[in-house]
């Protein structure tokens, strides 16, 4: 098959999968009668003829008289519109598109600095723990990557809580800046700052670099935490993805002609040692957004995964409902990609 | 004569399984820890007075000192938010985890392997069908869709191990089904076709059985992932004010005093992070068992 036909048959397959995905998220939100919905729109204190005019006009406005699967199909073409419906949490009441203009921002920066670190320290890691396979250096590796593989994330946050902000008191481990130095900012209106809402950004861009100095300390814990809850899988992947490379006949070669080991290393093995992490990406992209909920949640930073549990706990229908199909679409879009570079990447797969 | 052959030959096999796996020290180590693991939960469940432990289901609050206490002889582990004695608490709540997460794991393989049978011996459209409705359980995080399962289903440990279940069917019904086409070529279940045996027989009588051992071992490495993700839940608030010895939610009553009182986090985290170690070690030991470079 000619690769374009793969990536049209992957693009298809895109339509029954996210078809798929928001008909769990409609039929979750809706299985459980039309309560849910309404306690979403009208204020719990309100009763009698006042009510019952606003559950008649919202019943309209739903068309939650209409049988199931026709409701779905409002449904999605309200999402596809890009309403996506009401939230109402402690941290952010209104509309879930402002809640996820809001939020995103800061998750993606969270994600992406993690994201730099995991390939930072997972990639020297796994490649030299193969390379000197069974020395103390690589068993001192393994007995930690295994450790930390061990540990939910939770805990890997509130170590480092514990260590870093309440006994040696040097980094911040809440929030994304300390109130007292934006207190009397231009720019940053009641915890929301402008234009990207990523406060780093935004300092930058204002050029406040005290701002900027506090908020790199406040992202410092939430992603190294992040990075350590994703990087052991990664290590461990790597290691043994590299020894099987090791193994195979041109590293003999390359070695036998009396190729320097380092070159050896970098240019011939590592390179396709990595190929088998482009598949795990996905999984990775499906760890850090399961880590970010919990991560961003013990460290109370403002994104996605805080506003998720924030709903969970207030029983917000419209906010775990959002976030459910949010995190699916970022997967699915991850997947797509991965399964793409996958064919441009490694040139003996032909579908 | 050829049955006693037949036999020795098994036994031989068994031998070198067991073998590998005792040559594999962490593994063995694994094992033993594990074994403590259920020795405590089986103790808890028949006899929990043995343990001192009036009852396995509650924590038991002391209101007139509810600030955490550090390790003292009365309490060896401190105690936690309100008054907790750790120690009860965390080997009432090693029963709870052990429970639950063997509850999901088995009902998710179970599903999953069946699944994953029959959308591979079908085969055409149904398995098409099948594989795409795990492609969209695989595209929604597992912790995110749990949370939107249980959050409708109401919030209880129950309901949180079946929105566990509902999330980890796809992995075993995809591991189930590409077992299965792996066997389905084998020369034995070709014969068995010749010979005219029945679909559903040829399906479950001769396919399945040699698709499970490789289930088994992903079920054991399975086992500590799903007991982190269930604490991991709770500790979130999934079973808000639950009152249960359950070691996520045990870590998050002592959350607000951990400025001050440390072992509140660190000794229900470190029972749960051992417990997932030596689960893993006895996975990663169990793996070596099949792979065959390790058996030669």
């Amino acid at each position: 098959m000619k690769l374009w036909i793969y990536i049209l048959r992957r693009l298809l397959l895109f339509i029954p999968t996210l078809v798929g995905l928001t008909f769990i998220v409609f039929f979750l939100s809706h299985v459980s009668g039309n309560n849910i919905i309404l306690s979403e729109y009208i204020n719990p204190h309100l009763t009698g003829a006042a009510r019952a005019v606003l559950v008649q006009q919202l019943t309209n406005e739903f068309h939650l008289n209409q049988p199931i699967y026709i409701q779905f199909f409002y449904w999605l073409y309200q999402i596809l519109q890009g309403n996506w419906g009401i939230t109402n949490t402690p941290i952010f009441s209104g509309s879930v598109n402002t809640a996820i203009a809001l939020f995103l921002p800061n998750t993606i920066m969270l994600s992406v600095v993690a994201a730099i670190l995991i390939w930072v320290i997972g990639v020297p890691l796994g490649v030299f723990s193969a390379v000197h396979r069974d020395s103390a250096a690589d068993h001192a590796l393994r007995i930690g990557s295994f450790t930390l593989y061990s540990m939910p994330p939770y805990l890997i946050g509130l170590v480092f809580i514990i260590l870093l902000g309440v006994w040696f008191k040097i980094l911040p481990i809440a929030g994304v800046v300390d109130p007292t130095v934006v207190s009397s900012l231009s720019w940053y209106i009641n915890g929301i700052s402008y234009p990207t809402h990523i406060l780093l950004i935004d300092a930058l861009l204002h050029g406040s670099w005290n701002v900027a100095a506090d908020s790199f300390l406040h992202l410092i814990l939430p992603s190294v935490t992040l990075a350590l809850a994703t990087v052991a899988g990664i290590i461990r992947i790597l290691r043994s993805s590299m020894l099987e490379v090791l193994d195979q006949d041109y590293i003999r070669l390359a070695r036998s002609k009396g190729l320097p080991e380092k070159m050896v290393n970098n240019l011939h093995a590592r390179r396709n040692a990595l190929l088998p992490m482009l598949t795990t990406f996905g999984l990775t992209v499906a760890g850090l957004l399961g880590g970010v909920v919990v991560i961003e949640t013990i460290f109370s930073y403002p994104g996605i995964g805080y506003w998720t549990t924030q709903a969970l706990l207030v029983s917000d229908v419209g906010g775990i409902m959002a976030a459910t199909l949010l995190f699916g679409l970022i997967l699915m879009v991850t997947n797509l990609i991965v399964d793409l570079l996958y064919a441009f990447v490694d040139p003996r797969i032909r579908y | 004569m050829f049955d006693a052959k037949l036999k020795s030959r098994r036994w031989a096999n068994t031998r070198l399984s067991l073998d590998v796996f005792l040559s594999n020290k962490a593994a063995v180590i694994g094992l033993a820890i594990v074994m403590v693991y259920v020795v405590d939960a089986v103790i808890v469940q028949v006899a929990p007075q043995l343990l001192g432990i009036s009852n396995p289901n509650a924590l038991v609050p002391n209101f007139a000192y509810p600030v955490p206490l550090p390790p003292s002889w009365a309490h060896p582990f401190g105690t936690t938010y309100p008054g907790v004695d750790l120690l009860s608490a965390v080997i009432a709540a090693i029963r709870i985890d052990l429970i639950y997460s063997v509850f999901v794991v088995a009902i998710g393989a179970a599903v999953g392997a069946v699944i994953g049978v029959i959308s591979a011996t079908v085969g055409g459209l149904t398995d098409e069908i099948i594989m795409r409705i795990t492609d969209i359980f695989f595209s929604i995080p597992f912790l995110i869709l749990a949370l939107a399962v249980g959050f409708i289903l109401g919030r209880s440990l129950l309901i949180m191990s079946i929105a566990l279940a509902v999330v980890w069917w796809p992995i075993y019904a995809r591991y189930a089904r590409s077992q299965t086409l792996s066997t389905k070529e084998a020369t034995y279940v070709e014969a068995a076709r010749a010979v005219g045996v029945n679909r559903f027989k040829i399906m479950f009588k001769h396919i399945l059985p040699n698709a499970l051992p490789p289930i088994f071992i992903q079920i054991s490495l399975d086992l500590g992932s799903i007991m982190i993700i269930f604490s991991t839940l709770a500790f979130i608030g999934f079973v808000a004010n639950a009152n249960v010895p359950e070691l996520g939610y045990l870590t998050s009553l002592g959350l607000n005093y951990i400025q001050i009182a440390p072992w509140t986090i660190i000794v229900p985290g470190v029972v749960i992070t051992l417990f997932a170690l030596a689960v893993n070690l006895v996975g990663d030991g169990l793996r070596d068992v099949i792979d065959p470079r390790r058996r030669s």
